[in-house]
């Protein structure tokens, strides 16, 4: 046995070794420190990668874990905020009412997105999860079509007794609560039954069902699970924005949150949590560059962007597959073989 | 001593890099000469085809160890189309014609770069030949055919590709002894009107060592037996494990064979 | 229903119908969903706006410069970009063209912005309605629209069934591996399937730009078309042939018994209820869905 090496115990228990509790001390201090020194303009960056964490891990619950393609991440997001929305514009509901709502409003959606993958797998469930998004984004429209809503419905911030969470600093810290709650739902499912069971759907889900595992339960669970993260997250991101309009959910949304755990390297909670930074933070980079670019490219950066998202995507896919993880892993091995002597 | 046609040489193939699935077999093909190769299900037969038609890269396999040269060539890890150019031509055991297609356009579609067009015209007249009942055939879906006359269409197909080494891969699974019979008769024509070499696998002792001239027996990855056909016929292990002649020790002895156990 | 909203079905079914033929080329021959499908038709079509800027003079040239570009853009597409994803597992083929779709429509925009174009006005052409019954008039454009389809699905099935490269493609689609080991060249099939996609999606981007202008938000049809694809099963011609019927029927009913703005979301609707009751659609073969 390799010293240094977590014995099983240690492995299982959330921080069981010294060196990942110091680890974690680290990141906790780093964490809380940052909103006090971060410039306004960094906050709510900070705050848009803590919004983009808690979609990602839900959908690398669902996708990376339980292998159940699904292309419905911006529907969800668009349910639960507009669940907010129109309780708020309709009777007014405080948000202590209003989040579980949008709670069960994902939950519900997820039961229906997840009824196509009992019987479709693959190519066909994304393509079923497709048309879903485009269902829940036409009653999204249908609505605001309906109440004359052109910009949207307008949304005042959320208030926790008295409280008024309307600062950057304020929602760092209801952010990073709802991260990190994310974060211990996937690490504890990782390591639970469910998520083993999970493990064996996503690699054969016929055998998984000659093992005994009732795979039908276990996938609309998956579904469930992910979208009532998702569809919080939606409400939070209504709250956050103070206001919600359906043109903020598209297909690319979408197509940002599956790059998101593609990018980080499928499978991985770190890898979501990585690919979430890199998809929200990717965008400022390309307009730091288009700076340096003639004027014509200046004015059109969101076309800059989707064009560059475009092209990163394919290099990640064509090359490095397993995403930013798959690169860490690779350097790590390089600096393993220098210092190991060959078996 | 002609040079063998084919030799493979201490042929290591793993699945994903864990699951090892040949561990150093060794077998040659003598030009012109059936060599069979045998074993029940799981011993590697398909494997070893595989590795040498190049369609190793399938199941995520690989060569690890060994060597395959085919008419003094080194041949390990190179793409299908380049081993067909050669001409190495492979029938397999299952999904081995094109369903939608007819009798006669499974045929044509043949395109390997090693056949002329006057070539091409001389082979399919060999094929309707060596298999009359396919020229009735011509215009019916390859899916509608029978058993026997899909591993006809199949042999045929193969014989479009002007193979130097035809490997078949199951001859007569699934198929009435009468059929296999005549199945074996055309091939053992087309042997020597061609002038191929044939590798063939069987799980059917009997009927491979029926034609074969050589026979190698393998056994969870490895040569467990080789000899002259004739020979094997008349082995007690092989009377025993595979052609289904009782005799008690003899299981053992040929299970301590196989594992290294007793020269 | 009257002889003009019928005359409205057929153009669009029509124009799905030919799109669709792009869908189920690539699909039915290497088992890839190309969903930059409806971002390759645009940029066909602004293919069509460059040539016909350079050679406003002579549109027939336009048209088949433009054209021939279509061709050699899906065979670029595929020995750039698709080929190295042959063997691998389709959906990492299918989330490759949807980023190389994103790419396509950000990179259009860069070049082209989001202007609308009229290639037709850039030829001085009118593009005047004709009468196809009494009181009922659609215009040339949408005319051409109906006869290319009629005749790309005639040479398509011609193709297939009775020449040599039809019926390699057609082996590659049924069994890539036995194709390999016939000397098929698969390589050489895909990239051939890219060329024809693009070129009969080109050829539809160009006739609607003629009819109705081009921009950026063209590519939204070929993701409506995609319902009338799978309808019919995603390797059926026949199939996207009906299923565009049955897409534009419901869609036109919708329009005008219901709400206009169900236009968009209605192919989705019955894309739901084809993959609730029948996944592989009408004339789709059965056994990709377990495959996949």
């Amino acid at each position: 046995m390799t010293a240094g090496a977590p014995s099983p115990a240690q492995d299982i228990a959330l921080l069981g070794t010294t060196r990942r509790r110091v680890y974690f001390v680290i990141a906790l201090a780093i964490l809380i420190v940052l909103p006090f020194r971060a410039s306004p303009f960094l906050l709510d960056l900070a705050n848009q990668v803590l919004f983009a964490c808690i979609g990602a891990l839900a959908l690398m619950l669902l996708t990376g874990y339980a292998g159940q393609i699904s292309l419905g991440t911006a529907g969800l997001l668009a349910a639960g905020a507009y669940s907010v929305g129109i309780l708020v514009r309709e009777v007014g509901a405080p948000f202590w009412i209003t989040l579980p709502a949008a709670a069960v409003v994902g939950a519900l959606l997820g039961l229906v997105f997840g009824l196509p993958s009992l019987r479709l797998r693959g190519l066909y469930l994304a393509i079923s999860t497709l048309g879903l998004h485009f269902v829940v984004i036409y009653l999204g429209g249908e609505y605001e079509a309906r109440e004359v809503l052109s910009t949207g419905v307008m949304i005042d911030s959320p208030s926790i007794g008295g409280f008024t969470v309307s600062t950057g600093i304020a929602w760092y810290f209801v952010l990073l609560v709802f991260a990190m709650l994310a974060l211990l739902i996937s690490v504890n499912l990782r390591r639970s039954r469910t998520g083993r069971a999970w493990r064996a759907l996503r690699e054969r889900d016929v055998v998984a069902s000659a093992l005994g595992i009732n795979v039908q339960r276990y996938k609309l669970m998956a579904f469930v699970l992910s979208a009532t993260m998702t569809a919080i997250a939606g409400a939070l991101f209504a709250y956050f924005r103070n206001f919600v309009s359906i043109d903020a959910f598209s297909l690319y949304l979408t197509v940002q949150y599956v790059a998101m755990i593609i990018i980080g390297g499928m499978g991985s909670i770190t890898g979501a949590l990585l690919g979430a930074g890199f998809v929200i933070l990717f965008p400022y980079g390309i307009e730091a560059v288009a700076a340096f670019l003639p004027a014509r490219f200046n004015s059109m950066v969101f076309a800059l962007n989707y064009s560059t998202f475009g092209v990163v995507m394919i290099l990640f896919l064509l090359l490095e597959p397993a995403g930013l993880m798959g690169i860490a892993r690779r350097l790590r091995n390089m600096a393993f073989a220098r210092r190991t002597p060959p078996a | 001593m002609t040079e063998p046609l084919l030799i493979v040489d201490g042929l290591h193939v793993a699945y994903h890099r864990t699951a090892v699935a040949l561990h150093g077999v060794s077998l040659r093909v003598l030009p012109q000469t059936i060599v069979a190769l045998l074993g029940n299900n799981g011993a590697g037969k398909t494997t070893t085809l595989r590795a040498i038609s190049g369609f190793i890269g399938l199941d995520n396999a690989q060569v690890t160890a060994g060597s395959i040269r085919f008419a003094g060539a080194r041949i390990e890890n190179t793409p299908p189309h380049a081993n067909t150019a050669r001409g190495i031509v492979i029938v397999p055991e299952r999904e081995k014609v094109f369903p939608n297609l007819t009798v006669s356009e499974n045929l044509t579609v043949v395109s390997s770069r090693r056949v002329s067009a006057s070539d091409r015209k001389q082979l399919e007249d060999l094929v309707y030949q060596s298999f009359p009942p396919l020229a009735n055939l011509r215009t019916r879906l390859a899916g509608l055919l029978s058993g026997g006359e899909r591993q006809m269409l199949a042999i045929g197909s193969a014989i479009l590709c002007k193979p130097e080494l035809l490997m078949v891969d199951e001859l007569s699974l699934g198929l009435a002894p009468v059929v296999v019979d005549d199945l074996t008769r055309r091939l053992g024509t087309i042997r020597r009107e061609m002038g191929i070499a044939v590798l063939l696998v069987e799980q059917n002792a009997a009927v491979a060592l029926e034609i074969a001239d050589y026979g190698y027996v393998l056994e969870n990855g490895r040569v467990a037996l080789e000899g002259a056909a004739a020979d094997l016929r008349g082995r007690p292990e092989i009377q025993e494990s595979y052609l289904g002649i009782s005799g008690g020790d003899e299981r053992r002895r040929h299970r301590a064979i196989a594992h290294g156990t007793e020269q | 229903m009257s002889l003009q909203l019928i005359a409205n079905v057929v153009v669009l079914a029509a124009i799905y119908a030919l799109v669709s033929a792009g869908y189920v080329v690539i699909y039915r021959v290497s088992r890839v969903l190309n969903l930059a499908h409806g971002e390759l038709m645009m940029i066909g079509a602004y293919g069509l706006v460059a040539t016909a800027g350079l050679f406003n003079g002579n549109p027939v040239l336009a048209l088949i410069l433009a054209a021939l570009f279509g061709l050699a853009m899906g065979i670029i597409v595929y020995a750039v970009l698709m080929r190295w994803m042959t063997g691998e597992a389709v959906l990492a083929a299918v989330l490759i063209t949807i980023a190389l779709g994103i790419f396509l429509r950000g990179a259009a925009i860069l070049i082209w912005t989001t202007q609308q174009y009229y290639p037709a006005a850039t030829f001085g052409w009118t593009n005047p309605p004709v009468a196809v019954a009494p009181g009922v008039r659609i215009s040339t454009a949408s005319l051409a629209i109906i006869v290319l389809t009629i005749v790309v699905y005639a040479s398509l099935f011609v193709f297939l069934r009775f020449t040599r490269w039809g019926i390699r493609m057609r082996a590659a689609g049924q069994n890539g591996l036995l194709a390999e080991q016939r000397g098929i060249r698969l390589h050489g099939v895909y990239a051939f399937a890219w060329g024809l996609s693009t070129f009969t999606a080109s050829l539809a981007g160009m006739l609607l730009a003629l009819d109705s202008g081009v921009d950026a938000q063209m590519a939204t049809i070929g993701l409506k078309a995609f319902p009338a694809a799978l309808v019919g099963g995603l390797d059926s011609f026949l199939g996207a042939v009906i299923g565009a019927i049955i897409v534009a029927v419901a869609e036109i009913a919708a329009i005008q018994y219901v709400n206009p703005l169900l236009s968009d979301v209605v192919p989705f609707l019955v894309l739901l209820i084809v993959l609730a009751i029948r996944p592989w659609g009408l004339f789709g073969s059965r056994e990709q869905l377990d495959r996949v």
